[in-house]
């Protein structure tokens, strides 16, 4: 998988190592962003109230 | 090559697994913090000048416990996760409503986060018997003094919040606080509760010498 992006990526290997920690870094804004703020509140760890449900 | 794909995916899991711990223990205080500095400002400001009504969108006051180290909470309405996940401490409408310092009687309630999200009440269990619970208003400080602690409660349990706490040992009418908060930490199996009465009301002087308890 990762090799195949690699593979795919164009440029020598210092455009290809840039290219691909640009992409990490995207991946981690897209995570930080979006996908933890909906799937924490999901998850049983942040409940801090005492309520009747 | 299937194996291999396979593989990776499951490091990738691995990461992405390690990264939301980063951003539960890390980022959402950085996130957290810098709201609740914002809005504590606000409040401040308005206190400084502005009109006189209790505002309860931006926050009605701040919290001061000395036991779990130095710095303020803000205090707003509600206990929603919105509310809360700004590093705020929220007072509660449901199960049982709050009522707040300045009333005759009732149970000031309070919840907040004990990890992630500015974690404002991770101490907690640090806040022995009488220590001192300070609520700052506009033009009062409310001293309260802790008079019991429960480690460990069901979430369920409202009763805690009620107006006259009687788990706590109280028996009549008084003006009382309760703080709560998950517990252990990390995780919200069970709910950790701090009841505290009120000792006496100082006036806000124009330099806002704080009380005794937090000089």
């Amino acid at each position: 998988m990762y090799g195949w992006i690699w593979r795919h990526l164009p440029g020598n290997a210092w455009v290809r190592a840039v290219i691909s920690l640009v992409l990490v870094l995207a991946v981690v804004y897209v995570l930080f962003q979006y996908v933890f703020p909906w799937a924490e509140p999901l998850l049983p760890f942040n409940d801090v109230t005492v309520d009747g449900q | 090559m299937a194996v291999s794909v396979f593989g990776e995916l499951l490091i990738t899991a691995g990461l992405v697994l390690g990264l939301f711990v980063v951003y539960s223990l890390w980022w959402t205080n950085v996130i957290a913090d810098r709201e609740a500095n914002k809005q504590g400002d606000r409040v401040r400001d308005r206190w400084a000048g502005g009109p006189g009504n209790i505002d309860t969108k931006d926050g009605i006051g701040f919290l001061h416990v000395p036991a779990m180290g130095g710095g303020e909470v803000l205090v707003k309405e509600g206990t929603s996760h919105k509310v809360l996940n700004d590093g705020v401490a929220g007072y509660y409408k449901d199960p049982i409503k709050s009522a707040l310092p300045e009333d005759k009687e009732g149970n000031f309630t309070l919840a907040a986060h004990r990890d992630g999200h500015g974690a404002k009440f991770h101490k907690i269990d640090k806040i022995k018997k009488g220590d001192a619970i300070i609520y700052e208003s506009r033009d009062k400080w409310y001293v309260y003094k802790v008079y019991a602690t429960l480690p460990e409660t069901s979430k369920y349990n409202v009763k805690v919040l009620k107006p006259i706490p009687k788990e706590s040992g109280a028996k009549k009418p008084g003006r009382y606080i309760t703080l709560t908060t998950c517990t252990p930490v990390y995780t919200s199996n069970y709910r950790y509760v701090v009841w505290g009465e009120l000792e006496r009301i100082e006036k806000v002087d124009n330099k806002r010498t704080p009380p005794a308890e937090l000089r």
